[in-house]
């Protein structure tokens, strides 16, 4: 198969340049690709290096038994019945979307409403923006450490507020099965809103101020406005947003893996614990590749839902 | 050639040349070479992967014994912390590390490594010891094949803070295990910020686990958990008592026992015999003021032989070390008679052990040699902490799982176990 680069398809002669067709033309253009290709070059090897092979080789040991160190040895597709067998499998599987269906609104309305409120011209505006997008440069485990201390059950400043408005019996936090996720979910939603603030205060600036003026003219309430045109003009953020909060939240593993590890029991055990768990914890790399296929296609298939989607609402 | 195309070509050619270079570069950091590695002074480098090694003496006193002994050898710490320590040398071999000598901090871990390929034998080293001196080698004999030689042998004993345990008049010689609940309780002062425990028990599910596994015969990859029942019962009743800080405290705060016990907030800890070398460093440097003993541990009923659980730690050489025969000479050396004496005189027991050798660990400055004492270090028997097995990883993680859930009240006791023996039985190949 030919590879034509955007180089290949120029046809235009260069102004001053020779004639096109004759020899001269032709090494110029040779001259032009090799180029390209220099450009390209460096960060394809990276690519290929870093992340093609490993995952063309992480497909291939889906069904090879391999643990690192003796002869990866062809096994069929015996990974994915274990898999399919496996209660931690489906455990991590519904822990997983469980994450993902918390995260994704809820980061996508804090980021969109502290976006809308901040895109004005108040006094502290500036400060509030950066406090916002502050988390999102913390390191992470200091995040999730000083989270931890937070929703401690007995001391921690979280419960300590419930008792102090009412609630006589605070949830256990991180203690709890019911309560382990939900507080995985608070802390990763105040850790990525502002990043995604960012994003959409971005997309609010695109926004014609005209639009909003004919509006209130006619006599539009805030709500009608912000109904009516803040988020059709912001669909095609909106839609980066999606697809970058979608991916993120299915391979979501530092935050749980310092706050709780997969923990109490397996309640916020998610597949790409079990991945590491299986691969390198317990050597099972063909397993684990199998169940990284798995999140893969997940994600892939979720992705590709959301870009028909996107199509469907553009036509 | 016109000068657009002069100009072309010269960039083109760095651009190039650039590539070429950064290419050769990243090829040439990939390489790794399997010479043995050698520092500026001529001296092989040897390095061993070991944990908190500013609050770990015994790893000082062995690379620094074992350089007096081979001066053309420069042993180089890798440091991790003790928490992370099994997770991250897991994932450094899988990795393909060339670090040369492999700390082993349990057998659960040591099997797994071997199993796979990880650890180089050392079945000739283990040859040349003199097993008659030698306590825990066994559990390291893989299928007739040895891949690590252990260096100290750690059983659990009762730590307490004689001051506190001073109006008691209890007889920590031989403690059951209900006298000390009783005693954790009535030990039990303050409230809130101002609360000194009883007894404070660590977040590993061993104490409870191997205590119990050890005292009743059970067997942790069995498949079948009712020995636990009376041990989660007793400590479940102590966290409800406030005798102890409970699980899910000690467990979201990272609570660590030296700071528990070494500031007074716990009158009693059970832990291992390892402790003691850091009580008494810190106590020497001034930086804890903790009147300690050490007691044997309780058991199940009064009078019978005193059993314990216990661990041995000893030192694997890499599979893909870079520097073998020096790994193989520091295993051999740490296991032996000059290792023994070099941890003994720090507080630290050894594995290999003879008369000279207990004179030296009861001789240390600032040991607690009491009477009490002597009995803690005379256990009757020692169980191993977990057995060696193929299926010790997978069911330690499931034990794992299970243990949290009961120890925060998720689970009853009774269903705890059940679900244990139930995902043994199905999940484990």
């Amino acid at each position: 198969m030919a590879i034509h680069t955007p180089i290949d398809t120029v046809r235009t002669p260069v102004p001053g340049g020779p004639p096109p067709g004759t020899g001269a033309a032709r090494r110029l253009r040779r001259r032009n690709t090799l180029a390209g290709w220099s450009f390209i070059l460096p960060n394809f090897i990276g690519f290929a290096a870093l992340t093609l092979v490993p995952v063309v080789a992480a497909l291939a040991l889906a069904f090879m038994e391999w643990n690192s160190y003796s002869t990866p040895e062809w096994v069929g597709l015996d990974n994915f019945r274990r898999m399919v067998g496996s209660e931690t499998f489906w455990t991590a599987l519904y822990n997983t979307t469980y994450y993902a269906l918390g995260h994704i609104p809820l980061t996508l309305v804090a980021a969109l409403g502290f976006a809308v409120l901040l895109n004005r011209a108040l006094r502290g505006v500036r400060f509030f923006r950066t406090a916002l997008f502050f988390p999102y440069i913390t390191a992470l485990v200091a995040v999730a450490v000083v989270w931890n201390m937070l929703f401690n059950p007995d001391a921690g400043p979280v419960n300590q507020l419930l008792r102090a408005i009412g609630v006589d019996n605070p949830p256990g936090w991180t203690t709890s099965t019911t309560w382990a996720m939900p507080a995985v979910i608070i802390t990763s939603v105040w850790r990525d809103m502002g990043y995604y603030m960012v994003l959409y205060l971005a997309g609010l600036q695109t926004i014609p101020a005209e639009l909003y003026e004919a509006a209130r003219t006619d006599g539009a309430s805030a709500w009608q406005r912000f109904r009516h045109i803040t988020v059709p003009s912001l669909r095609p953020t909106t839609f980066f947003v999606l697809i970058m909060l979608t991916i993120s939240s299915f391979k979501v593993f530092d935050l749980i893996q310092v706050m709780t590890e997969g923990g109490p029991g397996r309640a916020t055990l998610v597949l790409s614990q079990l991945i590491f768990r299986e691969g390198i914890t317990q050597g099972r790399f063909g397993y684990s590749s199998a169940i990284a296929m798995v999140l893969f296609v997940v994600v892939l298939v979720i992705t590709v839902v959301q870009f028909q989607l996107q199509r469907r609402g553009e036509r | 050639m016109n000068r657009h195309t002069g100009r072309m070509n010269r960039h083109l050619g760095r651009v190039l040349a650039a590539a070429t270079a950064a290419l050769v570069l990243v090829t040439a950091g990939c390489g790794g070479g399997d010479e043995p590695a050698v520092g500026d002074d001529g001296r092989e480098i040897l390095t061993i992967a070991l944990w908190n090694y500013d609050s770990t003496p015994e790893f000082a006193a062995l690379i620094d014994g074992f350089e007096a002994a081979h001066p053309d050898i420069d042993v180089q710490p890798v440091d991790i912390l003790a928490d992370d320590y099994a997770e991250k040398v897991t994932t450094m071999l899988a990795g393909g590390d060339q670090t040369d000598v492999l700390t082993m901090k349990n057998v659960t871990d040591y099997s797994r490594y071997a199993l796979r390929g990880q650890l180089a034998s050392v079945a000739d080293e283990a040859a040349d010891l003199d097993q008659s001196k030698y306590l825990s080698l066994e559990p390291f004999n893989l299928d007739g094949d040895y891949f690590a030689l252990p260096y100290r042998q750690d059983f659990w004993v009762l730590y307490h803070n004689k001051a506190l345990l001073a109006d008691t008049g209890a007889d920590l010689t031989s403690l059951t295990w209900a006298e000390y609940a009783d005693l954790a309780k009535q030990l039990t002062t303050g409230s809130g910020q101002d609360t000194v425990y009883g007894t404070y028990h660590h977040t590993w599910r061993s104490i409870i686990h191997s205590t119990a596994a050890a005292q009743s015969g059970g067997d942790l990859i069995g498949g079948e958990y009712g020995f636990l029942k009376d041990r989660y019962e007793m400590v479940l009743d102590l966290q409800d008592a406030g005798a102890t800080m409970p699980w899910a405290t000690a467990s979201t705060q990272k609570v660590q026992y030296h700071t528990m016990f070494s500031t007074g907030q716990a009158a009693m800890l059970p832990m291992g015999t390892w402790y003691a070398a850091r009580l008494i460093e810190e106590k020497k440097a001034g930086s804890i003021d903790v009147d300690w003993g050490i007691a044997p541990l309780p058991q199940v009923t009064e009078g019978g032989p005193v059993t314990t659980f216990g661990s041995p730690t000893a030192f694997a050489v890499n599979n893909k070390a870079r520097n073998s025969d020096a790994a193989r000479a520091f295993v051999a050396w740490a296991a032996g008679p000059d290792g023994a004496a070099a941890i003994a005189s720090i507080g630290v027991y050894p594995a290999y052990s003879d008369e000279t050798i207990t004179e030296t660990y009861f001789g240390v400055d600032g040991m607690t040699n009491d009477e009490v004492a002597q009995a803690a270090f005379q256990p009757d028997e020692v169980v191993l902490e977990m057995p060696v097995s193929e299926k010790s990883s997978d069911v330690d993680v499931i034990l794992t799982e299970e243990h949290e859930l009961i120890m925060i009240g998720e689970r009853a006791v009774d269903d705890g176990i059940a679900e244990m023996g139930k995902r043994v039985t199905s999940e484990v190949d």
